[in-house]
């Protein structure tokens, strides 16, 4: 029996403030960065 | 002058090709035989599927390219393998098929002094009756089939526009499919044009996937650390369906899509339909149709390849079980193991077994998702199959082959919605290594601080500025090759 439905619907929800700091543009342009420079360390390990 | 033929100009034929120009200039020659004469950098296709982006953003012509950078290019099929060469000459060739409008049909043997296989993957939708575009479903695999679905897309917004209800799927036609991320990415995709086309409430959106669990992607799922724990792509994409009212179908193998209804069977052996209105289902992969031959003419296609079609390369193809399988089971030069001047690279090289587990259902049905070979690695093996041939072909005939094993190479998967600057959002995950080492790693097989995932704007924008980054990599436009593959 698929209980997909039941693991879906006791997942966690994101509180309103992480849903606005998905959106908050200052904040994601730090996290954009975080993102890009894990990134580039990653491809450049994968480079070696 | 040696000769290096490079079938299929996918993100890593065409990466082998270009590093092989930069690094052997005009010493040597170097062929690429492409049924396509586009090149299509196909993460953004799920953009053209919801209309986001025009077809045309995301291909361009190859030849005017392979003309400026002195590559030759021959818009054909291979067709089959002589590595021995044959009853003429002893030197490896390769038969092609023109696909050239102007030859269309023109047959020519072409010789080698190595070949790398990068044909890319067959999209095999005869497995499942009724799947894909010539049959009752959608896909968004090439440039074509992505413009063709957003106009069904738009028909469906138009219904809904009108009150009625629909039903729309997305997901994987096959117990074995691979390139789950792609088909999470379209769901969210639609579930986000949806809502910005404010029509969302009377739509039903439906995950259908081979995945044993959500955040499983073909990878086995991934584990991060975050804020003090160690959380997993389960629980975290769980909870963006969640938030997302979509459906999720989870073990599912297609076993086929009639008009408006899918039959699939789960993996407690239930067979279950599902009607709907819409349904992009990708289809599973398998090699390109080639054979090989010794030079005596003998066949020889099961010795060069896997039953999957796909080339068996430095890997550890032993059957074993799934828990009995290492790390070091992967390739990592990705040199045929019969003949030292034949590379099999991206989708094109057999992997040596799954990376999520495989189950079967009561009924004898395998459902396993496939290991992906995303865009990321496919690049570092075009790059270095073609530095190991510059250097054999500069240096030493015996210089030492360049490594990459997925067992030591990460990823990121970007599973992005909406195409403008401001209104997008995107979940984003990296993982180091792609294939698990148990080994290095004991506690999930991956390095905890470099597997990571978030959603936001921020990730959004990072898979913008990678559609706009390899285009103009791909078009070797000044200092390509400072972008990273």
């Amino acid at each position: 029996m698929d209980n997909s439905a039941i693991k879906i619907a006791t997942a966690p929800l994101p509180t309103r403030k992480t849903l606005k700091s998905r959106k908050n543009i200052p904040f994601q342009i730090v996290r954009f960065a975080v993102f890009n420079i894990r990134m580039l360390k990653m491809v450049t390990r994968a480079h070696r | 002058m040696a000769r290096i033929v490079i079938l299929g100009a996918g993100i890593s034929g065409h990466t082998a090709a270009l590093h092989l120009k930069r690094k052997l200039k005009n010493r040597h020659e170097i062929v690429v035989v492409s049924p396509n004469s586009n090149w299509n950098w196909i993460p953004s296709n799920i953009w053209v599927g919801v209309g986001k982006m025009s077809k045309n953003q995301v291909i361009f012509p190859l030849r005017p390219i392979y003309k400026r950078k002195g590559i030759e290019f021959r818009q054909a099929k291979a067709t089959a393998l002589w590595p021995e060469g044959d009853e003429n000459s002893p030197q490896g060739a390769v038969d092609i098929v023109y696909t050239d409008p102007e030859r269309l049909g023109d047959e020519e043997r072409l010789t080698y002094d190595f070949l790398i296989n990068a044909t890319g993957p067959k999209l095999n939708f005869a497995a499942t009756p009724g799947l894909g575009p010539d049959g009752n479903s959608l896909s968004v695999c090439t440039a074509q089939h992505a413009e063709e679905t957003s106009k069904e897309f738009d028909k469906i917004v138009e219904a809904l526009k009108r009150g009625e209800r629909k039903t729309l799927v997305v997901g994987v036609g096959h117990g074995t499919c691979t390139c789950e991320g792609a088909a999470f990415e379209y769901t969210f995709n639609v579930e986000h044009e949806l809502r910005e086309r404010n029509v969302r409430d009377l739509a039903e959106v439906v995950y259908l996937t081979n995945e044993y669990d959500l955040g499983d992607f073909g990878v086995g799922g991934m584990q991060f650390a975050q804020r003090g724990f160690v959380t997993s792509s389960k629980m975290w994409t769980e909870s963006l369906f969640r938030e997302r009212n979509v459906r999720a179908i989870l073990g599912a193998h297609v076993e086929r899509v009639d008009p408006g209804v899918i039959y699939y069977e789960q993996l407690d052996g239930t067979k279950e339909s599902l009607p709907f209105d819409f349904a992009m289902l990708l289809p599973p992969f398998r090699g390109a149709d080639l054979k090989a031959f010794n030079s005596s003419g003998e066949d020889i296609t099961s010795e060069l390849f896997a039953p999957n079609g796909f080339l068996r390369v430095d890997a550890d193809y032993t059957a074993k079980s799934y828990d009995s399988w290492t790390a070091e089971d992967w390739p990592k030069t990705y040199q045929s193991q019969s003949y030292e001047n034949l590379f099999g690279i991206g989708i094109a090289f057999a992997p040596p077994h799954p990376i999520s587990q495989p189950r079967t259902s009561p009924n004898g049905t395998l459902i396993a998702p496939a290991p992906p070979r995303t865009g990321m690695p496919s690049g570092v093996m075009g790059r270095i199959v073609a530095q190991s041939i510059a250097d054999r072909l500069l240096s030493k005939s015996d210089a030492p082959l360049h490594k990459a094993s997925m067992a030591n190479m990460g990823a990121a998967c970007i599973a992005s919605a909406g195409a403008s600057l401001k209104n997008g959002s995107a979940a984003a995950m990296t993982m180091y290594p792609i294939v698990p080492d148990f080994k290095r790693f004991p506690e999930s097989g991956r390095d905890l601080k470099e597997t990571t995932g978030e959603i936001g704007l921020g990730a959004h924008w990072t898979k913008l500025l990678l559609h706009y980054l390899f285009i103009y990599k791909a078009k070797a436009r000044p200092l390509w090759f400072l972008i990273p593959e």
